[in-house]
């Protein structure tokens, strides 16, 4: 499907192919630069609710393609406080900026921005629904250091951990490996499990999906161990999470027996879901992933604008 | 003449009953109503001067008890038959014109329901913005839709009507 021009709303909305070439595009521009700028192209990022990765590794995207970049982080410092419509600020900004960038706390925002605006809209987030450009640097990360994802060469074992029924990283990615060869394991505290439309689409594309009891089983089995935050108050009871909180929590002691090439993944921010002690072992691979936000937007952002070499 | 809202029906006693709700001379009969939607059904579609024919309870074959609503000097239009789809996709609508059926269809299914039921995710932007709601269909039996903003998906009977 073209790109340029396209809206990148949801990680649903793109195919096999799309996602392989923003992958491979973003291989690119880490290795060899870009090919392509983006001199006196503007990017508005309307960041109504707090972000530090995405907006600044969208922001250091753009200036590294030789963009310029305005917007806001804090919408208590806008026009919307005074109670203007969300389509009326994407109104007005679609005649400031060639792309907009949009995190915002409704699930289905960004959706509605892109009905608006006649220049592209990237999703940095919105509610509990959809973030693809995190997506997107999730299938890097494991294509960089497993190409059997993108060659199909060895079915790749991956495992999700932590609140899988809230946290939308997790659905993103999980709806994204439908369309690679891959296998899922799962690890959720009772009542945080994968809600079932998302296995439903996993067992629709094929692919094998088993729970597992605890964190060490995944250890054990997986290529990848994709971890994510438990919120306290996803849980009524808080002695529950205060006891829950304990075995979702990896050590470097857990990992003595992991074998060489497991990877721990993380969306970022970690509160206590992996001890700082994980962060000297070859298989703490977060920053990493956070870093590769930067090729992958830098990607997004020349494909969806047309960028001509 | 008597009205032939349901010409098709084999003579039976439960024709003999639906019979019993006045005839129209003009408008729309609404058949098939699951029995507990016929009252909802004849709320939500007549407007406040319409004259309304309501037959709860009646036999029949096909559901064992059904509803009948008929609606004189009105035939529904697009934005109605969405709302009949929602709340009653089993309901069989007649077109009567100068006492003769014109028309007989079951209600058509939409692809989408448009702003005619909020979105059940109490998060979903269409909630908080003034916007119109969009529900796609990707479950005709049993209904159940998907916000095309949120993504979430819901059995019908959680929605409610706008």
């Amino acid at each position: 499907m073209q790109f340029t021009g396209r809206h990148v709303i949801s990680i649903s909305d793109f195919s096999r192919t799309d996602l392989v070439r923003v992958l491979e595009l973003a291989r690119s521009m880490e290795t060899t630069g870009p090919a392509a700028r983006l001199d006196g192209k503007l990017m508005a990022t309307l960041f109504f609710e707090p972000s530090t990765r995405t907006r600044l590794s969208f922001e250091a995207a753009m200036h590294k393609l030789g963009g310029k970049v305005i917007g806001f982080s804090d919408a208590g410092s806008t026009s919307t406080k005074k109670g203007e419509s969300l389509a009326d600020t994407i109104r007005m900004v679609e005649r400031y900026a060639d792309v907009i960038v949009i995190r915002h706390p409704r699930d289905g925002a960004a959706r509605l921005a892109s009905e608006v605006s006649a220049v592209p809209v990237i999703n940095g987030g919105d509610g509990g629904n959809q973030h693809p450009s995190q997506t997107f640097l999730d299938l890097y990360t494991i294509a960089k250091v497993f190409p059997a994802l993108l060659s199909g060469d060895r079915e790749l074992t991956i495992a999700f951990a932590g609140d899988l029924r809230y946290g939308r990283t997790v659905h993103s990615l999980l709806t994204a490996l439908c369309h690679f060869r891959v296998k899922l394991l799962l690890v959720a505290p009772r009542g945080l499990e994968m809600p079932d439309q998302y296995l439903l689409a996993a067992a629709h594309a094929g692919l094998s999906v088993q729970e597992v009891p605890t964190l060490q089983d995944a250890i054990a089995q997986a290529d990848v161990l994709y971890m994510t935050r438990l919120q306290e108050e996803r849980f009524p009871d808080p002695l529950e999470f205060d006891h829950i909180k304990h075995s979702y929590r990896i050590t470097a002691a857990m990992l003595t027996g992991a074998a060489e090439h497991l990877r721990i993944l993380h969306p970022l921010p970690r509160v206590n879901e992996i001890a700082i002690d994980v962060d000297a072992t070859p298989h703490a691979h977060y920053f990493a992933q956070a870093g590769n936000g930067i090729p992958v937007r830098q990607a997004l952002l020349s494909l969806v604008m047309g960028a001509k070499s | 003449m008597v009205d032939s809202a349901f010409p098709s029906d084999p003579p039976t006693s439960t024709n003999t009953r639906v019979r019993q709700v006045e005839a129209i001379v003009h408008g729309t009969v609404i058949d098939h109503i699951p029995g507990h939607m016929t009252l909802k059904v004849a709320n939500l579609l007549a407007r406040e001067t319409d004259q309304v024919s309501i037959g709860m309870n009646l036999r029949s074959a096909r559901m064992g008890r059904k509803g009948v609503v008929k609606i004189s000097g009105r035939e529904l239009d697009a934005r109605t038959l969405s709302l009949l789809a929602l709340i009653a996709p089993s309901a069989s609508v007649s077109i009567i014109r100068d006492t003769h059926v014109i028309s007989k269809f079951t209600v058509p299914m939409p692809k989408f329901f448009e702003d005619i039921a909020r979105c059940a995710n109490p998060n979903c932007v269409t909630n908080h913005e003034k916007w119109s709601s969009r529900l796609e269909v990707v479950s005709a039996n049993p209904l159940a839709v998907r916000c095309v903003y949120c993504e979430r998906g819901f059995p019908a009977d959680e929605l409610a009507l706008i």
